[in-house]
């Protein structure tokens, strides 16, 4: 019993790491700016959904506008910051600066706004259970699977099939073609990270909705999406999705094993061999 | 010329009024957690000190002095904590400062030791703090006295097999370390114990670990996010007794029906009817566990600065300390003797039920 329930726990919290890892992956692999504002915009989104449904918004209505606000931030941050640096030949290290800065400015508003306190959805629907067996489940457990692989594919369909997402990876493949070639690398720079933003809000809105809202919450799971992304090899949004849900199942059961102190670093040392002898990740990005 | 003069005459009067104020006005400082998973139970800390303090000065101050407390927000962090310490006594010279919470009072503690400054804890309980400094006063018992009255009080009632959730924290490897010593002593078994992280909500894994040991009870040792435990607790339909300390005193914790039967014991400090109406008009929230403990605080320390007053000495950390070591006893709210810098005080057994904490039972320290 135990080992199910902790490989179904591990499998929830893995396709919410997946989702952000797939983002964060998105960003780096065509922009190659390490994007730490992505943590803001994941923790932007479950205060604003939160707001949206405390001012008598429905849950669903709540939840699509978020991903949508989040987009527009995702793709005024690329335009009125990231493209801004560019235009002054600002180096990959200011520009991570930058980001930095801005993770924290997003941070810190939203807990003057907001307070720092642990928020709770009034949303009873969340908490349901299901039992599956011995598995017990919440609502919100159960969509965050769904909507984690539906975005998995989606994103996996989008980047291989649209023009759009063509147009990323031959932009994510060769910048400088890209231009000669007018695909025009800065709007497609535009649109991914509003792709990516919309992309992490879902994850930034199911995770609260279970464990609840804290300003700070999106570093942890950022820093997990990097190792992912890093480890299932960059430029790979399957790498990214099946490492980030690997981690998470093993740090899950783990716990079998060794006592929860030891999970975390247990688990990233696994993945410090493994990159030992596979430095170019888990999948090659195509 | 005349410019001149108007200004000489306005900083005159400046001087003269801020040399009224500070005659007048003695100013103490509070480092609490006012936001953060901690900022709850720090708002209580900072109602308590204030409601106090609305007494003392409506009544005239100490031997004519009124009574100011500066608040600093450390969102229940050591960093964020030393770095208000020193605002607040090299900056503002504050001679005594409340704190509360086991990891920031002991991060601060050695600046006190340093710099003579007395600290006034009537919340943190980490068994640690009562050697930290001399100059910490905690004006409630280290939460080994309750832990062991605890466990016996569960064995006696057949619950024999235990495991344990503690938070990777000061206080709550201090609650940790206690239960096992206590628990074994009393009779019973540990058969598992699992950490969380301060502020972390994700309880699952270590509440799943914990039910696989099939325990009688799970003793709980975390000092945030005990509501979402909780939650997380009745979402698994888990069926343990769940017992915990004073850290358990969490007023979203207790209205939540997720906490239904569970236990905690309380340091006793019951609020007279009328004092507890007063404060509920004041404040329009109860008059709740760890508003008592600091409204008690605020009047211990009035009470020794009314001693350092009288016998016309400085009003340094040094002379406030050894004012409450010489009174030891206080009858105020909360009735603490000062054997040591750390008070002993009787507790009881509590019980959430239909979203109030219930006493079951009076203990006493053996």
């Amino acid at each position: 019993m135990l080992l199910l329930q902790l490989l179904v726990n591990g499998l929830v919290t893995g396709c919410a790491l997946g989702m952000v890892a797939i983002s964060f992956s998105l960003v780096f692999a065509t922009t190659k700016i390490f994007h730490v504002a992505h943590a803001g915009v994941y923790t932007m989104a479950g205060y604003l959904t939160w707001s949206l449904i405390t001012h008598g918004v429905p849950d669903a209505l709540a939840m699509i506008l978020s991903v949508a606000v989040c987009a527009i931030v995702g793709a005024l941050i690329q335009n009125q910051l990231y493209d801004r640096l560019e235009r002054r030949r600002a180096t990959p290290l200011v520009v991570l600066i930058a980001s930095l800065g801005l993770l924290a400015v997003m941070q810190n508003i939203i807990a003057a706004v907001y307070t720092p306190n642990i928020l709770q959805f009034p949303s009873p629907w969340s908490s349901r259970m299901v039992s599956v067996g011995s598995i017990r489940l919440n609502y919100t457990q159960m969509l965050t699977v769904v909507i984690g692989l539906l975005a998995y594919v989606a994103t996996v369909q989008f980047t291989t099939r649209s023009i759009l997402g063509k147009r990323i990876r031959a932009v994510a493949s060769n910048p400088f073609l890209a231009e000669i070639t007018q695909l025009a690398p800065r709007s497609v720079y535009v649109y991914v990270i509003a792709i990516a933003s919309a992309l992490v809000a879902l994850p930034g809105v199911l995770v609260p909705l279970d464990l609840g809202l804290q300003p700070y919450g999106g570093i942890t799971p950022l820093l997990t999406a990097t190792v992912a992304m890093i480890a299932g090899g960059v430029g790979s949004i399957s790498g990214a999705f099946v490492v980030a849900v690997g981690i998470a199942v093993l740090q899950n059961l783990s716990l079998l094993v060794m006592p929860g102190e030891w999970s975390i670093g247990v688990t990233f040392f696994i993945f410090v061999i493994f990159m030992l002898f596979r430095p170019t990740g888990l999948f090659v990005a195509r | 010329m005349t410019r001149a003069i108007r200004w000489l005459l306005g900083a005159a009067l400046a001087v003269a009024m801020t040399g009224t104020v500070s005659a007048q006005t003695i100013r103490f400082g509070a480092i609490l957690p006012l936001t953060g998973p901690g900022g709850l139970i720090g708002t209580q800390q900072m109602r308590g000190i204030q409601f106090a303090l609305q007494q003392i000065n409506a009544k005239g101050g100490v031997r004519g002095h009124q009574i100011e407390v500066v608040f600093e927000d450390n969102q229940a962090k050591p960093d964020q904590s030393i770095l208000s310490f020193n605002k607040l006594v090299d900056l503002q010279h504050m001679p005594m400062i409340f704190s509360a919470y086991s990891g920031p009072t002991l991060a601060m503690a050695p600046l006190a030791t340093r710099k003579k400054v007395l600290m006034v804890n009537a919340g943190a309980q980490a068994d640690a703090l009562a050697n930290a400094s001399p100059y910490l006063i905690n004006t409630l018992p280290t939460i080994g006295d309750e832990i062991a009255v605890l466990s016996k009080w569960l064995v006696r009632n057949g619950k024999k097999r235990a495991a344990i959730l503690f938070e990777n924290s000061a206080a709550g490897i201090s609650g940790r370390d206690n239960y096992v010593k206590s628990f074994i002593a009393a009779g019973g078994t540990i058969l598992a114990q699992e950490p969380s992280q301060f502020g972390q909500t994700d309880f699952r894994p270590a509440l799943l670990k914990l039910a696989d040991s099939k325990p009688d009870v799970m003793l709980v040792s975390i000092t945030a996010a005990p509501q979402q435990m909780a939650q997380q607790y009745k979402q698994l339909d888990l069926k343990f007794a769940v017992a915990g300390t004073t850290f358990l005193q969490d007023p979203l914790l207790i209205a939540d029906p997720a906490a239904e039967g569970f236990l905690h014991t309380q340091l006793q400090s019951q609020a007279p009817a009328e004092l507890a109406a007063e404060f509920k008009q004041k404040f329009n929230v109860e008059m709740e566990f760890f508003v008592r403990q600091y409204y008690n605080a605020m009047n211990i320390v009035a009470t020794a600065l009314d001693k350092v007053l009288a016998e016309k000495k400085e009003i340094t950390g040094e002379n406030l300390r050894q004012a409450i070591l010489t009174i030891r006893r206080f009858s105020g709210l909360i009735p603490v003797e000062f054997k040591t810098n750390t008070a002993t005080v009787p507790f009881d057994l509590n019980v959430m039920r239909g979203g109030k904490d219930i006493l079951l039972e009076e203990l006493k320290i053996q």
